[in-house]
């Protein structure tokens, strides 16, 4: 069984999958590549709009999500955040 | 006990005056001494503040207000000192007669001891499955220390308090990093253990004036260490930028 992902890396792997879609998804594919259950993929979106880490944009096709600046920080930050957390055993 | 029964004078006597005469520190080292450890606790606030606005990681926030703790109870300390200095007040009991004297000694035991709390929780706030409120209790505790401290007046119930809060972070670290999965770095432990215990060595010396003297030089450096090393692992892991 694998192991249940943390919250920090469930937002990075969200936010990378919107990266690897050259920044713009809708939020069905983005649910099934999350591999999360619609409940948590929910809970996950809301608290990433809700720090402005992504955006959501309308039009002719729909909705689509992309990552803002404060996103992509993240993405660049992630491996320090972890490091940090790990070394200081927090 | 009564605290102003205690100084370093009536108990050292003149064993060793010479010897403390040279080791103990004047204004401008205390000031030195104060502002190295006051920068390094905000430097430890504020390099990690990107860090904790990012992930809303709650052990981050612990650790940075942990030091930032330290800066504001280290602030007080050199307040206390100046205080005594400027006001000719040889004893620390003395001194807490006086309303400014009051609050600024139970700022300073309020935020040393909530410091000490905010890095034992930052540790054990994953492992120990505390209400999210958990930190409240410390905040009581803290508070609780400082309103007995202050209105006992008494060096052996401060001491003693203080001692007992070590023994309680000492055993909680140690099963803290004993249940830990990772156990990656042993040697933190060890340094937060040093902390904790040098932090007792820097409240004795300001509430007993000459108490430390022989071995002040030594504290202060010891605690500088320990403080510049905390802050260089800080900032390495944080990165340049």
């Amino acid at each position: 069984m694998t192991k249940k992902r943390e919250r920090l890396e469930v937002v990075r792997d969200i936010l990378k999958i919107i990266q690897d879609n050259h920044n713009s998804i809708k939020p069905t594919p983005l649910l099934r590549h999350s591999n999360l259950s619609t409940k948590r993929f929910s809970i996950y979106l809301k608290e990433l709009l809700e720090k402005e880490f992504v955006k959501e944009m309308k039009d002719k096709t729909g909705k689509h999500i992309s990552i803002t600046v404060k996103g992509f920080r993240y993405l660049e930050k992630y491996q320090n955040i972890v490091n940090f957390i790990e070394e200081f055993e927090l | 006990m009564p605290m102003n029964h205690l100084t370093g004078k009536a108990i050292g006597g003149g064993i060793g005056q010479g010897l403390g005469k040279l080791t103990s520190l004047g204004f401008g080292m205390e000031l030195i001494y104060s502002f190295v450890i006051i920068a390094c606790s905000l430097m430890v606030y504020f390099s990690t503040k990107e860090m904790y606005e990012l992930s809303s990681h709650k052990g981050i926030k612990y650790f940075r207000m942990a030091f930032l703790f330290f800066a504001v109870a280290f602030f007080f300390r050199f307040f206390i000192r100046f205080l005594l200095m400027f006001f000719n007040i040889p004893r620390t009991f003395e001194f807490s007669h006086r309303f400014i004297g009051t609050s600024t000694l139970f700022l300073f035991l309020y935020a040393s001891s909530m410091a000490i709390f905010y890095l034992l929780y930052s540790l054990i706030w994953k492992k120990w499955d505390f209400k999210s409120n958990g930190i409240y209790a410390f905040h009581f505790l803290a508070l609780m220390v400082s309103i007995i401290s202050i209105s006992t007046q008494n060096i052996g119930v401060l001491l003693s308090m203080q001692f007992i809060l070590f023994l309680f972070v000492a055993i909680l670290s140690y099963f803290s990093h004993k249940i830990s999965k990772k156990k990656k770095s042993p040697q933190l432990h060890l340094i937060y253990l040093l902390l904790f215990a040098f932090w007792i060595f820097n409240i004795l010396d300001i509430l007993i004036p000459n108490f430390l003297s022989l071995f002040q030089i030594f504290i202060y450096l010891i605690s500088l260490g320990i403080f510049l090393f905390i802050t260089y692992k800080v900032l390495r892991t944080v990165g340049s930028d």
